[in-house]
């Protein structure tokens, strides 16, 4: 149950093997997908809510439009937001709960607060967000960064905390690094594996969020392809052609359940 | 109450079979009529003014069946006895004679004094309904069985105006607080409004002292549920017994679940509206560019998956003015003829900004067939989904290329020069096609004193040919209205949404 | 310091929270260029054109035509007093409206996060006797679906499935008992999920400790040491489950009462973006805060008590 103290970063082992197959397949997908399909908004009005075919391997919508084609552009849209906002996030809370942790008085008042800030469901920020700036993208952006930094600064907090107690900061210091030095190099190594765990859960809850507040009408609108606001689009044909409902459903289940499944992944590395 | 165990299911299941081998078997969403038996309906707008007068609310008393109001229209859509029995125009004024017998569900009786107060409060408030607002509207009883109503100039429509729902009449309780009118068991009509839920539910009960045809049902539970799916839902799990409004894509689903499905023409037009106050819709090549390029049947038949009308006109099957040929298909050879001739082709291609919003789902839907559309033409289009909101301000002030809307265009009563005055006059305060013709403005300004019903209907029909002649815009379709009955029976659809709908309602075992 | 005067100092920082959320949620609406008068007016009537002599009114009649601060330290005046002023489009105490959708949305997450407890507290406990085992592999499958299948998929087939297939349940509305069935369900996948994850983990963590292991070894069985420790379980699972609920209170619960239809906090504000019904979008948010913020201290502060590292620290700061 000792955490690992060298310098050696542990993410040879988590990424190869078939773990790593489902992420590249999604990853190949989406950057390479939209060389390959036919245009998302591209309407054909002879195959509505076609079945699969050799055109269109997913079928097609309501439009006509190439379900598969929308499910990568899609993606993209929603995937790139999440990640984009768990970045942002990220970068941003770690760096306040970080240095909140060596700051004395001071940080303990900056972490009363961001303890207190936290509380606040995204949600609310969805709704004020919609009401200020109108419903779309930059709204949902707004609402999927604004408080979402929190958890990161408090796991950042904590584990800063218990890190700079250990032997071989007390070690570093004595040798003559610096606070930044110490935090930025050797803290900071043994913080990534936690960090990256929270940052998987993060990252499958943003997901959520940002198709969650699509689907209300509250982000991404149509006929922009985006996963929340294609089942809020497709919801009427749940009978006729359960396909278009079933495509975006399954895509947002089965990327935000491979993200949480990897944040466990990093947890396990973490605590070795 | 409605069940739904099991037990009972199968109950009716086996009820629903005896009935049918003895032969007396009926047509889906039909059964026995049973007048002593309850219902419970779905409806699409909840009250979300507390059922106010000066708001959309005001209508709802009228469609639940619970208030009424002096006048009502016929299938022609002609002014018809209500409240009053008859009326006749002096000038500036028109003098109403009451209905002798009238009870409110109170039991106070109906004078002209009540008629007085009720009218001057809806009148008085900062934003009195659209029906009576800036004509110089006044009140004033004559006689013990008549009211006078006075307006500024005269006004050729004004029984039509008092058939407006947020006209309706309650009894003298209903006014003594001073503020918003009470509104149980003050109304007049078949319907007794015995207790509301918020925007949840009502109950209503039938007035069994009413002066006209008594209502279907005994009891009625309204719910008011707005999300379309959830009415298809509640009809298919035999919540509800009656629905509007449903989605297109589900009609099959509810019809098969032994659900009686009728879809009806609605007041209302899809307008793709173009700019003309800039270029490039200032030419009218490139607005008759537009139409030709749009294949309107398909858009109602596919994209809509036929839960609309293609449109011709401004007006549709609904009003007795309305165009009924269906328009043409597409010409995009033609269309392309007619950008080249306004100086666009493939070496100098048109680019424009298509807005919408998404208020009402069939929107952004149409957005994306039109650009596929113009896209075969040669028309690059852009669509923004936004904030209608934020648009509205510059769509008006001519600050955009097209804008896909949806309006009704009657509103409130059966008459159309309201919005012919707002959408298309040149000081129109609703004019985002700025659209400019002194012909039509004048063609306009003769519905001011043109009293009879059948020239009025010339002259709208006059003014919508010359819209479409001048390509003002295009008007894409007229979405249908659509109600489902399971459980029930008596049904009589109202294009012009003026009459009662719950009160024809008999529940059927 | 002692525990009640601990918890005393922390409460203190939600009033001037409260106070900053006021002035944010009061002026975010007037960031932009969306004139409040005509949205009210087009909430209360569909499709009304432009009326600027209509319109001045209306804005006279909301108070919108005073300056921005008097505005705002009107409003705050009278939220002191209790009296969050009238809806713009009901024209209806907005006490009322919040405070009835307040205990509806309430009710249905009390009821979500006691489901969530029963199913999601055993099953953790179980999984964790023989972690890696098929029980153990399928509740860390099950936990992730939990968490990975968001409300808007969860209810539609719910609904498909008891509702309209089966015939159990009605599909939407509000009222009897039996409307809350499918609406708890989809809410208690999340916080249940989660509360079987922490369970184990903690659970786990317990029985690997040194002097557990001794006590089993010495012939005690797992039941009884878990049983010792059950007290302290429940305890974290539910302080746990209780900082879910304040998340709860607004993240699912806006999807589940739309797509369901009921009346609670979420659809409220959901409805009231639309309409930039002010007075009830700054109380919604007032009220979510507020719940927040002050459940968000108390989990803290029993976290703070459970855990006697923090505890030190704590008063040591």
């Amino acid at each position: 149950m000792t955490r690992r103290r060298g310098p050696s970063l542990p993410v040879i082992g988590p990424v190869t093997g078939p773990a790593a197959l489902p992420v590249l397949l999604l990853v190949v997908l989406l950057l390479a997908g939209p060389l390959l399909l036919p245009d998302p908004d591209r309407a054909d009005f002879a195959g509505l809510l076609a079945g699969p075919s050799a055109a269109h391997p997913l079928g097609t919508d309501q439009l006509g439009r190439d379900l598969l084609s929308r499910l990568v552009h899609g993606g993209r849209l929603t995937i790139g937001l999440s990640l984009f906002a768990v970045l942002l996030t990220g970068v941003a809370g770690v760096a306040v709960g970080m240095l909140a942790a060596v700051t004395g008085r001071f940080g303990r008042l900056v972490i009363r607060l961001v303890d207190v800030l936290a509380a606040i469901p995204v949600v609310l920020f969805g709704l004020l967000a919609a009401v200020a700036l109108g419903p779309g993208t930059g709204s949902l952006l707004v609402a999927v960064t604004a408080i979402a930094w929190t958890p990161f600064a408090r796991q950042a907090h904590l584990l800063t905390l218990a890190e700079i107690g250990r032997e071989y900061v007390t070690a570093a210091r004595a040798l003559g690094a610096g606070p930044v030095r110490v935090l930025a190099g050797h803290v900071a190594r043994n913080l990534a594996p936690p960090l990256a765990a929270h940052a998987c859960v993060r990252f499958a809850s943003t997901l959520l969020t940002v198709s969650g507040l699509s689907f209300l009408g509250l982000g991404v609108q149509p006929p922009t392809a985006e996963w929340g606001a294609m089942v809020a689009e497709g919801r009427e044909y749940l009978f006729t052609a359960p396909q278009v409902v079933l495509v975006p459903s399954g895509a947002v289940v089965l990327t935000a359940g491979t993200a949480l499944w990897w944040g466990r992944r990093w947890d396990r590395i973490g605590a070795r | 109450m409605i069940v739904t165990t099991p037990g009972v299911r199968v109950l009716a299941a086996l009820t629903t079979a005896a009935a049918l081998l003895a032969g007396c078997g009926s047509p889906s969403g039909g059964g026995t009529p049973d007048p002593a038996g309850a219902l419970t309906v779905a409806l699409q707008f909840p009250p979300r003014s507390d059922y106010a007068f000066d708001a959309d609310d005001g209508k709802l008393l009228s469609y639940l069946g619970v208030a009424e109001t002096l006048t009502t229209v016929d299938d022609e859509a002609a002014a018809a006895p209500g409240l009053a029995t008859g009326w006749e125009q002096d000038g500036d004024t028109w003098r109403f004679t009451l209905r002798p017998g009238v009870a409110f569900h109170d039991g106070t009786p109906l004078t002209p004094e009540v008629v007085v107060t009720a009218l001057r409060h809806v009148a008085g408030v900062e934003a009195p309904p659209r029906s009576i607002r800036g004509i110089g509207f006044e009140i004033e009883a004559d006689g013990a069985d008549a009211v006078r109503i006075s307006t500024a100039e005269p006004d050729p429509v004004m029984p039509l105006r008092m058939s407006s729902g947020n006209l309706a009449i309650l009894a003298p309780a209903a006014y003594a607080g001073g503020g918003a009118p009470d509104y149980l068991r003050t109304g007049t009509g078949p319907l007794v409004l015995d207790a509301v839920n918020g925007v949840e539910s009502a109950e209503l009960l039938r007035n069994d002292d009413y002066w006209g045809e008594p209502a279907g049902a005994a009891r009625i539970t309204v719910r008011y549920v707005e999300d379309p799916q959830a009415r298809a839902l509640a009809v298919q799990a035999g919540d509800v017994q009656f629905a509007e409004g449903l989605p297109a894509a589900q009609l099959e689903q509810v019809r098969s679940a032994g659900a009686e499905v009728v879809a009806y023409e609605g007041a209302r037009t899809v307008p793709l509206q173009l700019n003309q106050s800039r270029a490039p819709f200032d030419d009218v090549r490139v607005r008759r560019a537009v139409t030709e390029a749009i294949d309107r049947p398909v858009l109602a038949g596919q994209v809509l998956a036929g839960s609309a009308r293609p449109a011709a006109d401004l007006f549709g099957p609904a009003v007795p003015w309305g165009a009924t040929e269906p328009p043409a298909g597409a010409d995009a050879e033609r269309a392309r003829t007619l950008l080249a001739e306004a100086g666009y082709g493939p070496e100098n291609p048109l680019t424009v900004q298509l807005w919408t919003f998404p208020n009402r789902p069939e929107l952004p839907t149409l957005a994306n067939a039109v650009q596929a559309m113009l896209g075969e033409a040669g028309i690059r289009v852009e669509v923004t989904v936004g904030n209608y909101e934020a648009q509205e301000p510059e769509v008006l002030a001519g600050q955009y290329d097209m804008f896909l809307n949806s309006r009704s265009y009657l509103s409130d009563f059966p008459d159309a020069a309201s919005t012919l005055t707002s959408d298309y006059t040149c000081a129109g305060s609703y004019a985002i096609d700025q659209y400019c013709s002194p012909a039509y403005d004048a063609l306009v300004e003769r519905l001011n004193g043109t009293v009879d019903p059948a020239q009025r209907r010339q002259l709208f029909a006059e003014a919508a040919g010359m819209l479409t002649a001048d390509a003002v815009g295009v008007m894409l379709v007229h979405p249908l209205n659509t109600a489902v009955l399971r459980g029930a029976t008596g049904f009589t659809p109202d294009p012009l949404q003026v009459r009662p709908v719950l009160p024809q309602l008999i529940p059927a075992g | 310091m002692s525990g009640p005067l601990l918890l005393l100092r922390r409460l203190l920082v939600v009033p001037p929270v409260l106070l900053a959320a006021s002035v944010l949620v009061f002026a975010l609406p007037r960031w932009v260029d969306v004139d409040p008068a005509r949205a009210v007016l087009r909430a209360r009537t569909a499709e009304a054109v432009p009326d600027p002599a209509t319109e001045a009114r209306v804005r006279a009649e909301l108070g919108l035509d005073r300056p921005v601060v008097e505005q705002y330290l009107r409003w705050l005046g009278g939220v002191l007093r209790g009296d969050l002023g009238l809806g713009y489009v009901s024209r209806t105490p907005v006490v009322e409206q919040v405070g009835s959708a307040a205990t509806v949305s309430g009710l249905l997450t009390v009821l979500a996060l006691a489901l969530a407890a029963a199913v999601g507290i055993p099953a953790g406990v179980y999984a964790a006797r023989r972690p890696g085992g098929r029980w153990d592999r399928f509740l860390g499958a099950g936990t992730i679906a939990g968490v990975a299948v968001p409300e808007f998929v969860l209810a539609p087939w719910l609904v498909l499935a008891l509702a309209v297939w089966a015939g159990w349940l009605p599909a939407i509305g509000w009222g009897g008992p039996e409307h809350l069935v499918l609406p708890v369900l989809t809410l208690a996948a999340y916080p249940g999920a989660l509360a079987a994850q922490l369970v184990r983990a903690e659970t786990v963590g317990i029985l690997q400790r040194p002097h557990v292991l001794l006590a089993r070894s010495k012939g005690l069985s797992g039941q009884r040491v878990l049983w010792r420790h059950g007290a302290r379980l429940a305890t974290t699972s539910v302080t746990a489950l209780a900082g879910m609920f304040v998340a709860g209170l607004l993240g699912g619960s806006v999807v589940v009462e739309v797509v369901f239809g009921i009346p609670g906090l979420g659809r409220l504000l959901h409805r009231a973006v639309p309409a930039q019904d002010l007075p009830v979008i700054q109380a919604g948010t007032l009220v979510v805060v507020a719940v927040a913020v002050t459940a968000g201290v108390l989990v803290e502060a029993v976290a703070t008590a459970l855990d006697p590292v923090r505890r030190t620290a704590e008063r040591a700061g």
